[in-house]
């Protein structure tokens, strides 16, 4: 097992370096910032990008990207969007904004999805099935944007339960500021109650059927004893690494989320550098994206083996 | 087993979630907030209040003025040194004041001739007094900074500093603070962006670009055509061409070793660029197959073609080469390249380049060479100067300003005027704190302020139905005039027309060449219509030099309110001024550039033409044309605007051309998204029209003909040659004769020799404004008469005025605007506002 984990994270760190240095290729082929002509601004700019080596070839720039980073964890200085300032600290400045967003939505759409999902499992085939089915459907099939939107207009607008936008500040554990997220965490929330929903319906459905939960009924059980002890337990093994996809899933869709509630967090400051071509910036969060879905997809495969005993990671036999 | 696992599994989750919360929620307090102080008004006790609600209500409760302000983007860096967009520069005017600043002439500040409010005062602020002239004596003490021998006057000036200013913490701000800023704004190895303002634009201190470009070397234009620099025995191998200029490359363009393209190229220079943007050149090519003598573009030569003229000196001392020094205590001496005088001089030291010398120090920092300072990124790193301090800050989030106690204007009784209402005297700066917030939907910014959350709201072009004739909307205008530049590009209109896929006997552009055919296009759309179909903020465009161009910054006066710019419009339009007795101003507002019955005598016109030359072909003898003329709209991105535009103008165009020989056969079609690339296209000849304009320096409209005449600015530069036409004025009743690059060049300063032989110079402060102002008309009038340009829209923008607040005075002014935030008066103090609002439900109505 130990053997296996260490060869996917080397898996994982290779895979990483490969995906990076495509970025940096990338990136750095885009044609950098317009710069107006006849402006004696100009000089500057070009004489700034000429010492900080955007015109020597991609590899000698990508070389001494990986220098900095492993011998000073230096990730550069931001050159458009926060001129001259270290991109390291502005990154982790702007990351608890995003990280609790997305707790706080995780956290909201698990129970809820999962409860959804067991109801309709089993009212399976009643108007109650039909009906949390159908706005399932409707929900998954609907962008998050769209619930931003119709939750600002609703729920702040008409009825002021709600501020439009995220409190300013960094008092991330206060009433207030949970109070202010919720607008944003329920826009992406919508899409994941509904994931969470329609795949435990789907695997609540399949194993009430088993021949095993008949025998559990027979010896005795209550249905709900049944659900509970036996079929729910199944279904984990499809749920608890969904919850870690849905995770990552969120991450990127709270891009466009973070954007429309002004929340300060990595994923509109991804968005910002790619549009202002602030190479470093874009590198940064690239990784952490990168590394962050990745690592995922480590834990979802290891967590087979620990919730299925019958799945045993790294096993030649 | 099982059990056991699934409570570590358990456990294990909620680890994780613990420690992530912990990780983050280490700081619970407001970000970066300092120490805040009390919002209680400003220390001069005398100062009358208005009249709220609040306050005649409960008066003893402290009352609070706060501006709540939204940004899309917000500041990130606003050091005056390095800040480089105008988003960058909000905080400015709260944390910063200039040596001189404008304000509204009142009583207190009268102006002669102007009633109070309709024109403006400049007043010394950083500096004690205006400054006094002392070019003879700086010339005879200090021969280093190069004032020419000729002058006496303009080139150095002592000012006085304000001794009461200082820094938040109440540091003094003196002479040294000044020249220490300045030296690091200029140092070499800093590399600031602003440092060019110092030196490259209207204020150009002396020494300042020497000391700033320590080491590099200079180009300049040969100034001639390449023949005439070959046969002046220039030699070939010293010449470089200006890849970013002619072929509009930058250093995205790299070499096969992925090296970046240099913007100067030697001619002999084969390393191909641009092989990785599908666009690949060589400094030789360029040379060889354009710019070389007999090369088909060696026109451009004089302006594409450099040598190295030298190279910036190293080594450079501060002190005896930049014109700025310390004279005093409180004194300054600065010493200009070019001089500078009255007004210009007072704008130009409006703004202010000090710094904090510790906080700057402590912020700068340097990696591998390159030098970087985050001064000014944040509440700690930020010391104000002006009326406000920042006392909050949050990246992309939020900002706060708060009264600044320890300035100066609170107590010196000079920050107050006499409201033009009621006769009374008030401090300025009302407000006492100000929020501003990343807003970044328009439609949040709209709820937000329909909810009495926002002072303002920037109207989009859904909100013009609904609010247009609100008591609140208040509409701004802006430099820019956008036109429809129409292809005249004959070369490249006939090469397209051979390509394999155009087939001649069912489309043609050659009837673009065709001035009947440009001069009804010019007249088939109805400006104001066209404004309110695309884009109601605007208003219809008639004339390219637009209606915020002042030509007087002295008493404000407008260029359009000229006799010269109402007859060039009369002229052009062909406006009967007898029809209106002579009233030139009558004459101007019947214009509407609208004529469909001439503009269909014109395609008829045309077709006739187009049948003689050749263009076009009317096989079946119906009076028809057998060709459609698809005319490419040059698109950058395409958007829902551009989508508007046409659409309107293909249904004007279907409209107008009904009956004509062109019915149904004149159409305009969005080209491929061009990207940056869409002028290039446009210039080229590749692309047939695109909705462009121009803006320039609001105080400076005779800067604008450049644009117009020279072929580095030029959209037009392909089809017409500025110095191939001729323009007859009478100067000083003086009939003179000289092509249009020649008028332009004197009126913007240059001695330029006439045919005639005579020099002339109509620059700024030598010749005399009306006979500016002629010159400008009449070029202003050629330019129009190509029908290269077809003004359609006048730029502005419309925006709601929550009724929180309200103007000191409305009408819009181009310096002083409605007076901003210095000006701002309020109908409620921030709890009246809140009780108001939730009188009227929680959401208002405008």
């Amino acid at each position: 097992m130990g053997k296996y984990v260490a060869q996917r994270i080397a898996l994982m760190l290779f895979t990483l370096l490969i995906i990076t240095l495509i970025c940096f290729v990338l990136v750095r082929m885009l044609p950098p910032a317009e710069l107006p002509l006849n402006d004696p601004h100009t000089a500057v700019i070009e004489a700034r990008r000429e010492a900080q080596g955007y015109n020597k070839p991609y590899l000698v720039q990508f070389g001494i990207f990986l220098r900095n980073i492993f011998t000073k964890f230096d990730w550069g200085l931001s050159d458009k969007l926060y001129f001259g300032q270290n991109v390291a600290d502005i990154f982790l400045q702007k990351l608890p904004a995003t990280v609790f967003t997305n707790l706080y939505s995780i956290i909201l759409s698990i129970p809820i999805g999962i409860g959804l999902g067991i109801w309709a499992a089993l009212k399976k085939n009643t108007w109650v099935d039909y009906f949390i089915s159908t706005v399932t459907m409707v929900v998954i099939s609907v962008p998050s944007f769209v619930f931003a939107f119709i939750i600002q207009y609703v729920l702040s607008y008409k009825l002021g339960w709600f501020p439009f936008l995220m409190k300013a500040g960094t008092d991330w554990l206060s009433w207030d500021m949970f109070v202010s997220m919720l607008p944003a965490v329920m826009s992406l929330s919508f899409g994941v109650i509904a994931g969470f929903t329609r795949t435990t319906r789907a695997e609540l459905t399949e194993v009430l059927t088993s021949e095993f939960m008949l025998l559990a009924r027979t010896k005795g059980l209550t249905k709900a004893q049944a659900t509970i002890r036996h079929a729910l337990k199944n279904c984990a093994v499809v749920i608890v690494p969904a919850i870690f996809g849905e995770f990552i899933g969120i991450m990127s869709g709270s891009l466009v989320i973070e954007k429309i509630f002004a929340i300060p967090g990595v994923g509109n400051l991804y968005l910002n550098a790619i549009n202002a071509r602030d190479y470093n910036i874009f590198m940064l969060d690239s990784c952490f994206y990168t590394a962050v879905g990745l690592a995922a997809g480590i834990v979802v495969d290891i967590s087979y083996g620990f919730i299925d005993p019958r799945i045993r990671m790294g096993s030649k036999k | 087993m099982s059990k056991k696992l699934t409570k570590v599994i358990a456990l294990a989750l909620a680890l994780v979630m613990v420690f992530a919360l912990a990780a983050c929620g280490g700081n619970t307090t407001t970000p970066t907030q300092t120490e805040t102080p009390k919002t209680d008004a400003p220390a001069n006790s005398d100062t009358p209040k208005t009249d709220t609600t609040a306050e005649s209500e409960t008066p003893a409760a402290p009352v609070t003025y706060t501006y709540q302000d939204s940004v899309s983007t917000m500041a990130t860096n606003w050091n005056p040194h390095t800040y480089q967009t105008a988003d960058d520069s909000y905080p400015a005017d709260f944390l910063r004041v200039g040596l001189y600043s404008f304000i509204y002439n009142d009583e207190l500040h009268p102006l002669e001739g102007k009633d109070p409010y309709t024109g403006y005062v400049i007043v010394p602020e950083m500096a004690a007094d205006m400054p006094v002239d002392v070019t003879e004596q700086v010339k005879a003490e200090h021969p280093e900074f190069g004032i020419p021998e000729s002058a006496t006057a303009g080139y150095a000036y002592t000012i006085d500093l304000n001794p009461l200013a200082t820094w938040e913490d109440g540091t003094p701000i003196n002479a040294d603070t000044y020249v220490y800023s300045m030296k690091k704004l200029l140092d070499p190895a800093l590399l600031n962006y602003r440092a060019a303002d110092y030196y490259a634009q209207g204020l150009s201190i002396a020494g300042a670009e020497n000391y700033a470009n320590q080491g590099k070397l200079e180009y300049g234009a040969i100034g001639v055509t390449t023949t005439e620099y070959l046969a002046n025995g220039g030699a070939v191998e010293d010449l470089y061409v200006d890849a970013y200029d002619f072929w509009n490359a930058d250093a995205s363009y790299l070499d096969e070793a992925g090296n970046a393209l240099p913007q100067y190229v030697s001619v002999l220079d084969e390393t191909v660029y641009g092989a990785n943007v599908d666009d690949a050149f060589s400094g030789k090519q360029l040379y060889d197959e354009y710019l070389g003598a007999g090369a088909p573009y060696e026109a451009y030569s004089s302006d594409e073609l450099y040598t190295v003229t030298g190279q910036y000196a190293t080594g450079l001392d501060y002190d005896s080469t930049v014109g700025l020094y310390k004279s005093g205590e409180y004194q300054i001496t600065i010493v200009f390249a070019k001089s500078l005088a009255g007004f210009n001089l007072l704008y130009n030291l409006g703004s202010n380049w000090i710094v904090k010398e510790d906080l700057y120090e402590a912020n700068l920092s340097e990696s591998e060479g390159v030098w970087s300072s985050t001064y000014n990124t944040s509440v700690e790193t930020t010391s104000s100067y002006g009326p406000y301090k920042m006392t909050v800050y949050q990246a992309d989030k939020f900002m706060k300003f708060e009264k600044n106690e320890n300035w100066y204007g609170w107590t010196d009784g000079k920050h107050v005027y006499v409201d033009p209402e009621d006769g009374e005297t008030y401090q300025m700066y009302q407000t006492d704190i100000i929020e501003c917030e990343v807003v970044p939907e328009a439609e949040t910014n709209k709820l937000m302020f329909l909810k009495g959350e926002l002072m303002g709201y920037g109207l989009q072009a859904e909100d013009f139905a609904t609010y247009r004739n609100s008591d609140y909307v208040y509409f701004t205008p802006d430099e820019t005039i956008f036109f429809l530049i129409l292809n005249g590009y004959k070369d490249a209109i006939e090469g397209r027309e051979k390509a394999d896929d155009f087939d001649t006997a069912t489309r043609d552009l050659q009837m673009l060449l065709n001035l009947n055919f440009r001069k009804a296009i010019a007249v088939t759309y109805d400006k104001e219509l066209f404004a309110s179909t695309v884009s109601p903020a605007r208003s219809g465009g008639y004339a390219i030099i637009g209606n915020a161009y002042v030509y007087d910054p002295e008493t404000g006066a407008m260029y359009r309110d000229t006799d010269q710019a109402k007859q060039a419009l009369c002229d052009f339009y062909s406006v009967d001024l007898a029809a209106f007795n002579g009233d030139l101003d009558a004459a101007v507002a019947s214009i509407t550039g609208y004529d469909p019955e001439t503009a269909k005598t014109l395609f008829g016109e045309a077709f006739t033409e187009g049948l003689e030359a050749g263009y076009i072909t009317d096989a079946d003898a119906d009076g028809k044309c057998d060709q459609s003329i698809v005319i490419e709209y040059s698109l950058s991105a395409d958007s829902d605007f551009m989508t508007k535009t046409i659409d309107y103008l293909n249904e004007k165009m279907n409209e107008v051309t009904a009956g004509t020989p062109f019915e149904g056969k004149v159409s305009f079609a969005k080209s491929a998204p061009y990207g940056n690339d869409w002028s290039n296209k446009l210039k080229a000849g590749l692309a047939d029209t695109a909705l462009a304009g121009w803006s320039g320096s609001r105080m400076d409209p005779f800067s604008l003909t450049d644009l117009y005449v020279n072929p580095s600015y030029q959209y037009d530069a392909g089809w017409f040659d500025a110095t191939k036409v001729d323009l007859t004025l009478s100067v000083e009743g003086e009939e003179v004769t000289m092509n249009l690059r020649q008028w332009s060049d004197a009126l913007n300063g240059a001695t330029v020799t006439a045919p005639n032989g005579k020099d002339y110079c109509f620059g700024d402060g030598i010749a005399d404004v009306e006979t500016r102002l002629t010159i400008l008309a009449a070029l202003e009038g050629k330019v129009l008469g190509t029908y290269d340009y077809i003004p359609m829209l006048q730029n502005a923008s419309a925006a709601l005025l929550s009724k929180q607040v309200f103007y000191v005075v409305e009408d819009w002014n181009p310096i002083m605007g409605r007076g901003g935030i210095t000006y701002m008066k309020y109908n409620y103090d921030d709890a009246a506002w809140a009780e108001y609002v939730a009188s009227q439900g929680g959401t208002l109505t405008y």
